[in-house]
């Protein structure tokens, strides 16, 4: 008999533990005794309503959880949305049975962020994967997946909403082949041409010089709305770029970042390195405006650059 | 404050027109005062020509005029041309679309319409402008004028013309001009100015065209230039001029006659700050000779002039950037404070005869500092175009004819 315990911090993981919910194999949640947060108070309110056995995991000693989980033979676990790193101890626990879902192909975007650097880079499939749970970092051998489309207008919520659907799929698969002993685990390739990691102040400002129209649209929808933003700048204010769109430009001679056009139609425009890009929607302190709304409002003229500051 | 009550039925003698909500923010102040003094439409074209007649006497005046009284006259002439934009009907996509075209900045026709406060820019220009109309009709009977990229106001000819129709001094026989511009929103600005001022018979054509491209159907006798900004940037100044030069009659005038760009060295504090602190108004007349001693000239970089221009040989480089070679500087050696100095590029214009637009009399002879230009020392940041040169080093300058035209230098 399979029974579960979720390691999670975030109701992005209900469709765990609804499905587990469901299908009698919850055991418990374990959540981090940590600052609470208005996601997690949610999440705990939610498990509250619904009678569900919360465990407090506690960063610096593992010998309660431990006890607690042995207490409700608990002999499954499901990592999503923890963003704590499990130790041996745990890992031991569950004898290659602590999975974790991660929504990447890996070893691809391995990390914190995957779903963000996903939609940056541009890239157009993303698989959830389940994976045994290793002292590394999204190392361990992969039991199953599934793909996910990216739509070139996804945003971090659109995608993440797009993952957490297909996360009941993914689960009962996984234990339909366990109970079934038939989980065939493969290790990860051994290269990774891309990380997920943590975003640094100088990741979210727009580099003129260096990315190209395609790499500033991304960036702006990855950030959009609450992953930190595209951040570019006019002069010394700093300003959210949170959608952008590639134009064709054949304009030569001028340096990326240079305002191209302000029109009511076309909207703003701005040079980058190899074309353009709209400006669709920018956050400022005074709300959301369209390209055009904000040039007029914040005095940006056609011949202006961006890129100095 | 009280609403002013556009769009309904008018007891001021003309229908209200539709204003865009956008042009009738920046000029409410007008608008309001139009409607209070409940003019009729006779009495607001009247207003209309007076202001523009009084600003240009002032201009041509010989005698010293105060600074404030000119400003004042300059500044009446703008209230009253808006009056007449606001009546053009322009919707808020003609007044306000501004975009960088392969041959240079197009300004929006709501930024253009400040050019007319730009007071001794309209000055240097229209004493030059009527000495050479002037000289011209000596030996003619009649002339034309070609003004491309002249905006919503066409601010260095309509003041002289209503001048000259009041004065009686040319009539419309006399003087033929060709406008033009690319800006729709110019061309319905135009033409209502002209019609409220009364000009109409003095105008040939108005024509909604890029001046680069565009082919006077007439000969020109006299060509008149002004769109471009501080350094000799952004607009398509040259390329306008390098084009519409060909259809000058052979005894033809270009005005300016002479436009001369220069560089120097300074100390940014000095040059652009402290020099003004107890100025009155920026002018070349009130500038500092401590800050004038304290710069290092490095002389002419580029003339434009009819021959010069009718001589002016275009390189293409491999990407397709057009480029006309200027002149070659050394850099001086004996300066000890070179690395503390950013270049500044000025524009000294030449209207005609011993009229001109001195360095500070206007934005467009402002100087403009290039701060991606260094002499013994090195950029902070590496990523952007920086160039880098050192004191005793010769530079050669280009001006790259793209759609921000600029001086670009390389190191020889």
């Amino acid at each position: 008999m399979q029974k579960y315990a979720v390691f999670t911090g975030s109701c992005q993981s209900l469709p765990a533990i609804q499905y587990l919910l469901q299908s009698n194999k919850l055991g418990c949640v374990v959540l981090v005794d940590a600052e609470p947060n208005p996601d997690l108070a949610q999440l705990q309110y939610w498990l509250q309503q619904n009678n569900i056995q919360v465990v407090a995991y506690n960063q610096a000693d593992d010998s309660r959880v431990l006890a607690r989980l042995d207490e409700l033979a608990i002999n499954r676990a499901l990592v999503y949305m923890f963003r704590h790193k499990l130790r041996d101890k745990l890992i031991q626990y569950f004898g290659g049975y602590l999975v974790n879902l991660h929504p990447s192909p890996l070893p691809e975007y391995r990390g914190p962020f995957p779903l963000y650097w996903q939609l940056r880079n541009g890239e157009e499939v993303t698989k959830l994967t389940i994976h045994r749970v290793t002292e590394s970092i999204d190392d361990g051998d992969i039991a199953v997946d599934v793909d996910i489309e990216i739509h070139p207008f996804d945003t971090m919520n659109s995608l993440q909403q797009k993952v957490a659907q297909v996360v009941p799929y993914l689960i009962d698969t996984f234990c339909q082949l366990d109970e079934q002993q038939k989980l065939s685990w493969h290790k990860q390739a051994e290269h990774a041409h891309n990380s997920a990691p943590a975003l640094t102040e100088q990741q979210l400002m727009v580099n003129w010089y260096q990315q190209t129209a395609k790499q500033v649209v991304n960036m702006a929808r990855a950030g959009n709305v609450d992953s930190g933003c595209a951040i570019f700048a006019v002069g010394r204010d700093m300003f959210q770029l949170l959608q952008a769109s590639i134009v064709e430009c054949h304009l030569a001679g001028l340096q990326p970042g240079t305002v191209i056009e302000v029109d009511r139609h076309q909207g703003l425009l701005i040079k980058t390195k190899d074309a353009a890009v709209r400006f669709d929607v920018i956050g400022t302190q005074h709300g959301l405006f369209d390209g055009y709304r904000f040039a007029v409002l914040f005095g940006l003229e056609a011949g202006m650059s961006l890129s100095d500051i | 404050m009280e609403k002013p009550q556009f769009g309904k039925a008018s007891a001021l003698g003309y229908a209200e027109p539709h204003i865009d909500e956008l042009l009738k923010h920046s000029i409410r102040t007008q608008l309001e005062s139009l409607l209070k003094s409940k003019v009729t439409t006779e009495q607001r074209v009247k207003l209309l020509q007076k202001s523009f007649v009084e600003a240009m006497t002032l201009a041509l005046s010989d005698t010293k005029v105060a600074h404030q009284q000119l400003v004042k006259a300059f500044e009446s002439m703008y209230d009253q041309a808006v009056q007449s934009m606001a009546l053009a009907d322009l919707s808020q996509e003609v007044l306000t679309r501004q975009y960088i075209s392969a041959t240079g900045l197009v300004m929006s026709v709501h930024n253009c319409k400040h050019t007319i406060k730009d007071v001794y820019r309209i000055k240097g220009y229209a004493r030059g402008i009527d000495q050479a109309i002037r000289g011209k009709l000596k030996n003619n009977s009649t002339i034309t004028i070609l003004y491309p990229a002249c905006g919503p106001f066409a601010p260095l000819l309509l003041p002289l013309l209503s001048y000259y129709k009041n004065s009686q001094t040319f009539d419309s026989e006399q003087i033929k001009v060709i406008l033009v511009d690319v800006q729709p929103g110019a061309v319905m600005t135009l033409k209502q100015l002209i019609t409220d001022l009364q000009l109409d018979d003095y105008i040939l054509q108005i024509a909604e065209a890029d001046a680069t491209q565009f082919t006077p159907d007439v000969a020109i006798d006299l060509l008149v230039l002004e769109a471009m900004q501080h350094g000799f940037t952004k607009e398509g100044q040259l390329s306008i001029a390098k084009h519409l030069v060909q259809f000058l009659n052979i005894d033809g005038w270009m005005i300016p006659q002479s436009v001369s760009i220069r560089g120097m060295m300074v100390i940014g504090e000095t040059e652009f700050n402290q020099q003004w602190k107890q100025a009155e108004y920026s002018h070349s007349l009130n500038v500092s000779g401590e800050a004038q001693q304290d710069r290092v000239e490095l002389g002419e970089i580029l003339t434009i002039n009819k021959s010069t221009l009718l001589e002016m040989q275009e390189l293409e480089l491999q990407d397709g950037i057009k480029v006309i070679p200027a002149s070659q500087i050394t850099l001086p050696n004996d300066v000890d404070d070179m690395n503390e100095r950013i270049l500044a590029i000025y524009a000294h214009i030449d209207t005609f005869a011993q009229e001109g637009v001195g360095q500070y009399d206007s934005g467009i002879t402002h100087p403009k500092p290039d701060t991606s230009f260094y002499v013994d020392g090195k950029p902070r940041d590496i990523e952007h175009n920086h160039f880098v040169a050192n004191s005793g080093d010769t530079v050669q300058f280009y001006y790259q004819l793209t759609g921000l035209p600029g001086f670009v230098p390389v190191k020889v």
